[in-house]
Order: structure tokens, then sequence, then C-alpha cells
């Protein structure tokens, strides 16, 4: 009889436990949804120090395209789409496009040695801590965001790799609205 | 009443129950849920679109501890018969080969389909007491192949970030393994030694990851429990609590690709029920009885813990993965790990029956892009 009684509060306690796993687990879920910026959506700001030392912010390029990329040295997909990067920040940086890599919890001295190593010029921002990849939901590498002159985001892509033409046809877009607005000025 | 709902949240966070428990059925603790280690890949939700098969290979020997003789009770489901004394375990060997799949539909949400299947051998003295001259039984052998109970589980990544993550599971066993396997003497053979448990269980789990070297090394844990509902033979398998602990790195910077893990695992399983009628193996002291008939000492169906289940075991296991993507340049080999783990315990709670031994395992992991993971 006490066996039963045993038997059959244990199976309560479990019930009650995988009842509270499951509450917390959705309140959980529920506390986290939110976090990650959609596009459409102003982006929040941040500040970060960049590899010269100097202090860089998103609102500082405020009025530029900026497109902001997530990445890490031991990630091939991300060091692999940086001589694209590279080649439309050389050709648009004098018409409003600027990229800003930012490199997740890596040592400085790794950063500055690939940055070197492959002539990158563009800005790269250590983010040490690992708050602005959580800003911007970012939970895998690599992760651009493309963000317009008002400082909203206009595209948001995980994993994929940019070309050349990706980065070039994405900013065109995004610009375009403007050179439509100037062309029938004219 | 505050105090149970206060229990029950700490153990849906730890998993951790502070029971010290009775004993372990050998068969019970040798099904597929033994020998646990946490891989990463399982566990964790890929990224949308991305399914990652996961191929385990289990071998899982148990056997008596020096200092006990392995007399247990039997289990006669047909007859709905608990019969104590009756049994004396030799040895269970238990081999599974688990086929895992999951899959990310969205970055968060996932959904894993586990199907073990399983290769069992078991070997004990049937009717102490009852059979043979001196009521010294006969040795029984039982082996039987199959595939067990298959587990559907959804899980949702609760805290993706790059450097920590909570994936929070709810799973399903779904009664698909046999419970009609029969023994060389042609008896239905005892409930915890089929290949199935019956009747639908519910997975409870939590996995948790923290990057305290980024990109070098990891800290994990997992935890969770499990219930299952009473079977259609009266039999009802006690709750499981798992809880694993470890570590995982690269020791060379130059070699990325060679990953070394260190888990400790601990488990603790509630008692096994069965809804039965209470008798035990006739004794020497039962004078012209012996050897003969069980004697009948409750004849009353009700349900009943039975003495020589439930355990807790700890242990730890070393092992390493192989990265063959960062390995070996070619199309085969992308996005696939090898990995072996061994599980040595550390400490086992046997109570008379068998335990656990050293037990081994390998597989190999593949993931596949099904569709693109989108902007």
């Amino acid at each position: 009889m006490r066996a039963t009684r045993r038997a059959a509060s244990g199976s309560k306690l479990g019930i009650l436990t995988l009842g509270m796993t499951l509450l917390i687990g959705s309140s959980l879920v529920w506390a986290m949804g939110s976090r990650v910026p959609t596009v459409g959506t102003t982006a929040e700001d941040f500040q970060l120090t960049d590899l010269t030392g100097k202090q860089q912010s998103l609102s500082q390029y405020r009025g530029q395209v900026v497109l902001v990329n997530f990445w890490a040295t031991w990630c091939k997909p991300c060091t692999t789409e940086m001589p694209a990067m590279q080649a439309m920040y050389d050709k648009l940086q004098d018409k409003g496009f600027v990229v800003l890599a930012v490199n997740e919890l890596e040592d400085e001295a790794k950063v500055r040695e690939h940055i070197t190593q492959h002539g990158h010029t563009f800005p790269v921002l250590m983010d040490r801590e690992n708050k602005v990849a959580n800003q911007f939901g970012v939970f895998g590498l690599p992760v651009s965001v493309f963000i317009d002159e008002k400082g909203v985001v206009r595209e948001y892509i995980k994993g994929g790799l940019l070309t050349e033409q990706v980065i070039r046809d994405t900013v065109a877009r995004i610009q375009k609205p403007d050179l439509v607005k100037a062309a029938s000025l004219q | 009443m505050m105090k149970r709902c206060a229990f029950g949240f700490v153990l849906s966070l730890s998993v951790v129950a502070p029971v010290w428990p009775v004993l372990q059925q050998a068969e019970a603790a040798c099904g597929s849920v033994t020998c646990f280690v946490v891989i990463g890949s399982q566990q964790q939700v890929p990224q949308a679109g991305i399914l990652t098969f996961n191929t385990m290979y289990n071998y899982t020997p148990m056997r008596l501890l020096d200092g006990t003789n392995g007399v247990i009770p039997a289990i006669d489901q047909a007859g709905r018969r608990l019969i104590l004394d009756h049994h004396q375990e030799v040895r269970t060997i238990t081999q599974t080969v688990n086929f895992d799949l999951n899959y990310g539909i969205t970055d968060r949400l996932g959904v894993q389909v586990s199907i073990p299947y399983l290769w069992r051998t078991h070997k004990h003295i049937d009717g102490l007491g009852e059979e043979g001259a001196n009521g010294e039984g006969e040795l029984v052998p039982f082996r039987d192949n199959g595939i067990g109970d298959m587990i559907i589980t959804a899980k949702y990544n609760v805290l993706p970030t790059l450097r920590s993550m909570i994936v929070a599971g709810f799973g399903v066993q779904v009664p698909t393994g046999s419970t009609s396997a029969l023994d060389d003497a042609g008896e239905l053979m005892e409930s915890p030694t089929q290949l199935g448990r019956g009747n639908v269980g519910l997975i409870g789990s939590v996995y948790q990851t923290y990057e305290l070297i980024p990109h070098r090394l990891n800290q994990f844990f997992y935890g969770s429990y499990r219930h299952t509902f009473r079977n259609n033979d009266g039999y009802q398998f006690g709750d499981e609590y798992n809880l694993n602990l470890g570590a995982s790195g690269v020791p060379l910077e130059r070699a990325p690709w060679l990953v070394l893990t260190g888990q400790f695992h601990w488990r603790y399983l509630v008692h096994d029920n069965i809804s039965a009628s209470l008798e035990r193996s006739a004794t020497p002291a039962d004078g012209a009885g012996f050897p003969g008939e069980t004697i009948v000492l409750d004849p009353m169906i009700a349900n009943r813990r039975v003495p020589t289940t439930g355990s807790t075991y700890f242990a730890f296991s070393p092992g390493f993965q192989v990265s063959l993507d960062g390995l070996i340049d070619s199309p085969l080999t992308k996005w696939t790990s090898l990995y072996f783990h061994s599980q040595i315990p550390i400490m086992r709670d046997s109570n008379n029956n068998l335990a656990q031994g050293i037990s081994y395992i390998f597989g190999v992991t593949r993931s596949f892009q099904l569709t693109k993971s989108g902007s």
C-alpha cells in the first residue's frame, strides 16, 4: 500500500516537474521573442572600438547605407565573403556606403593579423562581450544587416554568402527611392 | 503543498532529485536510455532547413558486481504475478543503433525523431525453489532484436546567442517496440527485458551550453525527465531523471577539427510498478513443499512496486569528435563528424542486481541543407 502511494506521489511529482519545465520554457520563449530587429524597424544604436582603438557608433553613419557584417576568423563562409565586401566598399564608399565588420569574441591580435593579411580597409569593430550580436539576434555566423540612411533595417541576411552583385543590388535598392526622387526634381 | 511546488520547480531547472534510491532491475536499466552521452548536434536546434542525421552505436554490458548473487523477483506479466526471489541474474548485453533525425523548422524551432534498433541478449536462472532437484532453477537464455520505442521531440531554442544556448524540448516516446518476445523456454519474457515499453512516455528536457573560451572551450548541461504510462500488461516503468554536465574543447589551435569531450552522467530511476498478485519462491524452510510451487502471499491484484528496480548511476564519459569537414576537403565529408565515447561507471547502486559496466559509443553525424536558410 505504501509502495502504491509512493508510486502515485512519484508520478504526480513527475507530471508537476514536466509541467514546470514547459511553463518555464514557454515563459522564456515569450521573453526572448522580441529581441531580433526585423526588416522595417529602426536599428538600435551601438558603440564599439575598432582596431585602431577609435570608438565607432552606428549612429555616426546616419545618412549612409551601412552594411553591418558579423564575422569571425574561424568562420569559413565569413572570410569567403569578405573580399566581395572589400570590393564594394572600395567602389561605393564615396557614394554613401559603409561596411562595419563586427568581429565576435576573438583575440584582437588574431583579428588584426587576418585583416592585415587580406588587406581589408573597412572598419573592423570588436564585439568583445557579444553584446551587439545579441542586440541584433545573431546566433550563427555570418549575418549581414543592411541599414538605410535613416537607420532602418532593410535586409537581414543569415548564412548565405554575400557577393559583389548582392551587395551592389541591395545598396541600389535601398538608395533607389532617393535617386528616383532626385531624378524627378531635375 | 508549497514545498512540493518548490521542489518541482527545482527539479525542472536542474533535474536533480535529492533522493538516494534503492536498486535497479538490470534489464530495465539496459534499454535504449542507458549510456546516454551529449553529442551536441543531437541536442541543438539546427538552422532552418538543415537536417542533421546522426547514427550512433552503443554497447552496454551488464554483469553482477563482486559480493552480490543477483537473486531478484520474477515478473510474470502474463499471469499478473510478482514472485519474490525467483530469478538469478547472470548477464545482459544491449547493443543499440540509434538513427536520429534532427530538423530545423525555423532557426529556433526544431523537430527530432529518434529510431532505436536493439540487439539484446540476456541470461538468467529461472525458477529458483521451483525447478531442478534442489530448487536450483534452470538457466534460460534470451535474445531479441528489433526496433525499440521511437521518440519524437519538439525543441525550441530559448536563448539563441553566439555564446550561450538554451534548448527546451518536449518528447513523446511512441510504443513501437515489441512487448511480446519469448525466451528460449517459450515463456513470455519479463517486461523490462522487452524491446519496447508498451505505452507512451513523455520526456521533458533542457540543454544549455556556454562558450567559456569562445570557439575553444565549451561547457554544456543536459537534463531530462521521462514518465511512461502503465502498459497493457499492467507494467509501468519507473520515471527517469538524467543529468549531464561536461565540457568540450579544441586542444590544438592548428587542429580545430579535433574536439575532446569529458562529461559526467548521473541517472536516477524510480521503481517500476506492476499490477499483480504477490508470491514468493519456496525455500528449504518450507519442508516438503521445496522444491515446489510458489507460495501466494497476497492474491489480490494490486499496483506493487518492483523491489529490484530503481537505481542510481554515476559515470564519467571521455570522448573525442573529429570533424571530417575540416580535415578532408571533399563533398563526401562536408558537415560530417565522427565521434567516440566510453562511459566509465564511478558509482553504481546495483543492489544485488546486474550493474552497467564500461560502455562504448561511437557514431557519425552529417548535416544536409534541405532548404535555403532565408534572409
